[in-house]
């Protein structure tokens, strides 16, 4: 975005900077919510197997937690939609009867099941009895789900259109309901980001169980979350490489090869092409900076041979590249490195517990405690790649970025309610994480019963 | 295809209006029907469980706009850009506060969340008000369908008009009254003992109240838009909802007479519903009116989507509706009846 020439009064740079803003931080809840969900659903269910009350008093307090993420998750859920009207009218008028439909659905089938259950989840244990606080549980796992696999379809829809016509004055419509919500993109998409939330709900599972572990305190929880957080943390993190990731590399080398060359800073086309460990791209110059190449794993990877050719930005037309080429770069090797190093601690956590030494291993303890920031940034380097790796195109080869944004709404506007988003958001993120560190500090509830903080100062 | 999305968007926003408005309603009271912590506590539980169920609507309200009305939501959206912003600021601090305000049993902060929880129920209802009477008044649109709005201009209702003057502006206390009425309404169910006392008398005088404000909002609209009085009589739709409306009017007052709280917030609830129905029949066709130039109006086949689009989306539509009600009733048994906010009993605080 940064090219000289275009002035910081553009006002597509900040509408692009407040939605950027506004969904990487509300990402940061339900990539939580997701994961964390079916640990829950998990507990409850081991629960009414076995009667054992560890695995209610793990669901309790886990439920405390998911509670408060969710809330935020649904306070700054709700701009996200509104923006697309707010913000992006053009997007909305080219486009809305067919991304409308999925974010309409999302409302109509996730979010009524999400919300009806949510308050039973938290609250109703006694009032609705084992089974129907398990249900009450799977509801809002299932609700979540299905939340993320419609807002998938909306994106993917934006990354490689399909199932639509042109209506007569010129915009999209809806032709095929189903080619539209079964896009193959869709499919890979849903599953790599699923897996993804995954892995950042076991991260979270398996440092709280570190942190305990530490402490010397909740010994029985803290085995309970170490064990289910790294076992659901290794096989998540597992396929989050493979097969999900290589699939959707592979989606993207198909699809969009100009991203794929851009991800990978390969200016010139070639055979036996190179992924870089590390290294600079340098777009002026239109060179990579200091690499250290694996030869021919691109190709391998992105097409099935190491003799397959790649392409390289040089092939394509500079009003195609993406935008900014060093941030997309950066982001997509920093996801890669990152969930590599998952799959090692995750491997290492694996190991230690088949040889008994998951739990006594302070080393490992305080690795697993500390790490669980990066599911995070790895998650949203994820994205970033995905919505970098777009530009300049809002919809791929349909609508350019600088078609779509509300040309009503100056700069200055967009710079206010930015500003306000951001200072309201600075708030409820320290008010999350003190909540959030005062359940962590009062710990897995004994008995079952009072509501959460009353019986710390009782 | 069209009138029946339009119907459909009425009748979502209706819903959402009728179900959150007394959450609204019931916020505002707080101070004045809760003078202690147990109590206040009451009138959160009142809320608490369901508040992001009732908050749904709105978002399946902003899918279905998008989906049906796409050149509407466009227009409309960014030509209100500031006032929106300031709604979603507005939910998302009335969220918050609701939902935090419970977790720590201290004084200073629960009434820290109080005052935040009136004033953001206040500052919602005085919103989402001005927007009803902006829905009426029309904004000025171009004959591109664009617009920008101030927040104001010359407090008049015609030519480049602002999102506040003396109409919009008298709806939306019209609407923070009827609002008051129907959350005190709510309360009376739900509630014992004090607060429950309170609500009735509030729930009467404020219903009392609203008679003459409604006689004079009705003066107001003919007056800013006469051709919408000769539109009511030619919609048999709006006579049914009319008809509703009487007739929920009725429960209402027998209801609350009569110490039938069910039946008085039933009334109530169906009161607001016919008359915002019968409102959006008389609107149709036109669903944003240009205050510049009538002949720039959005009309709903105007700003609406293909119709191969539409008809797709009714059956999905359908099946997700009978869903969503399908779990208000498994659930709604759990949050029937008063509300206890004892430490034991895992209701909402």
């Amino acid at each position: 975005m940064a090219d000289p020439g275009i002035p910081i009064t553009d006002p597509a740079l900040w509408h692009r900077i407040q939605f950027a803003f506004t969904i990487t931080y509300h990402y940061l809840f339900p990539q939580l919510t997701m994961g964390l969900a079916w640990f829950l659903v998990f507990w409850k269910w081991r629960a009414l197997r076995t009667g054992e009350e560890k695995y209610n008093q793990a669901a309790r307090f886990w439920a405390k937690i998911f509670g408060l993420n969710f809330a935020v998750g649904v306070v700054t859920g709700i701009p996200m939609e509104f923006q697309f009207g707010t913000n992006w009218a053009g997007f909305s008028r080219y486009s809305g009867s067919v991304i409308g439909q999925t974010l309409a659905m999302e409302g109509m089938f996730a979010f009524f099941l999400e919300s009806a259950f949510i308050g039973a989840l938290i609250w109703g244990e006694k009032r609705l009895g084992p089974r129907n606080h398990f249900l009450a549980a799977v509801g809002v796992a299932t609700g979540s789900w299905l939340s993320g696999s419609f807002i998938l379809i909306t994106n993917s829809f934006m990354q490689h259109p399909v199932g639509y016509a042109f209506a007569p004055d010129g915009t999209l419509m809806l032709a095929n309901l189903r080619d539209y919500l079964l896009n193959p993109w869709a499919v890979v998409q849903f599953a790599h980001n699923q897996c993804a939330a995954l892995v950042t709900g076991s991260f979270v599972v398996a440092a709280m169980g570190a942190f305990y572990q530490l402490r010397g305190v909740y010994a029985t929880q803290a085995q309970l979350y170490l064990r289910a957080g790294t076992l659901v943390g290794l096989i998540s993190s597992l396929l989050v490489a493979f097969p999900t990731g290589d699939s959707q590399a592979k989606m993207v080398g198909h699809h969009q090869p100009v991203t794929l060359a851009a991800m990978e800073g390969r200016f010139q086309g070639g055979r036996l092409a190179d992924i870089t460990v590390i290294g600079q791209p340098n777009v002026a110059e239109q060179r990579l900076e200091n690499p250290i190449p694996l030869p021919g794993v691109l190709s391998f990877l992105a097409y099935g041979t190491f003799q397959s050719y790649v392409r390289g930005l040089n092939e394509f037309p500079r009003e195609t590249w993406p935008d900014n080429i060093e941030l997309l770069y950066y982001a997509f090797h920093l996801m890669i490195t990152l969930g590599t190093i998952f799959i090692l601690i995750m491997a290492w956590a694996t190991w230690s517990r088949w040889r008994g030494r998951l739990e006594s291993n302070p080393l490992l303890l305080w690795v697993l405690m500390l790490s669980f920031p990066f599911p995070y940034i790895a998650n949203s380097l994820g994205w970033m790649t995905a919505e970098l790796g777009r530009q300049p195109w809002l919809i791929y080869g349909l609508l350019r970025t600088k078609e779509g944004y509300s040309k009503v709404v100056s700069s200055g506007d967009t710079i206010f309610t930015l500003i306000g988003f951001a200072g309201l958001y600075f708030v409820l993120g320290l008010l999350f994480l003190y909540l959030v560190g005062r359940e962590i500090y009062h710990g897995p509830d004994e008995e079952s019963g009072a509501h959460h903080g009353k019986e710390a100062l009782s | 295809m069209i009138p029946l999305w339009y119907g459909i968007l009425a009748f979502m926003l209706t819903v959402y209006v009728v179900l959150d408005g007394r959450n609204f309603g019931a916020g505002m009271l707080h101070w004045i029907v809760a003078r202690n912590s147990a109590e206040r506590r009451q009138v959160i539980a009142a809320i608490g469980p369901l508040w992001s169920w009732h908050e749904v609507w709105l978002v399946g309200v902003g899918g279905v706009m998008i989906m049906a009305f796409p050149k509407l939501m466009s227009a409309a959206f960014s030509g209100y850009y500031l006032a929106l912003i300031l709604i979603l600021w507005g939910i998302l601090l009335r969220g918050i506060s609701i939902e935090v305000g419970g977790h720590i049993d201290d004084q200073l902060w629960q009434t820290f969340w109080d005052a935040v929880f009136v004033f953001s129920n206040g500052l919602l209802a005085v919103l989402f008000g001005a927007a009803m009477g902006n829905v009426v008044r029309g904004a000025p649109l171009a004959k591109d369908g664009s617009f920008f709005l101030s927040f104001f201009t010359n407090f008049q209702v015609r030519g480049p008009v602002g999102l506040l003057d003396w109409y919009t502006l008298s709806v939306a206390v019209f609407c923070v009254l009827v609002l008051l009425a129907h959350g005190a309404t709510y309360l009376v169910m739900r509630t014992e003992g004090p607060v429950h006392d309170r609500s009735v008398a509030l729930a009467r005088r404020l219903w009392v109240a609203a008679v003459p404000a409604f006689a004079i909002i009705t003066v107001m609209t003919w007056n800013v838009r006469p051709e919408l009085l000769r539109g009511l009589f030619e919609r048999p739709l709006a006579w049914g909802a009319m008809l509703v409306a009487a007739a929920a009017a009725f429960a209402l007052v027998t209801g609350l007479l009569g110490g039938h709280e069910r039946r008085a917030l039933a009334g109530s609830s169906f009161l607001l519903f016919g008359v915002l129905l019968s409102g959006a029949a008389t609107l149709y066709p036109v669903m944003l009116f240009s205050t510049v130039d009538p002949a720039a109006s959005l009309t709903a086949a105007a700003c609406a989507s293909p119709e191969q689009s539409l008809r797709l989306a009714i059956w999905w539509w359908a099946v997700a509706l009978i869903l969503a009600f399908a779990y208000l009733v498994i659930i709604q048994r759990h949050y029937s009846g008063k509300v206890n906010v004892s430490k034991d009993n895992q209701g909402i605080y």
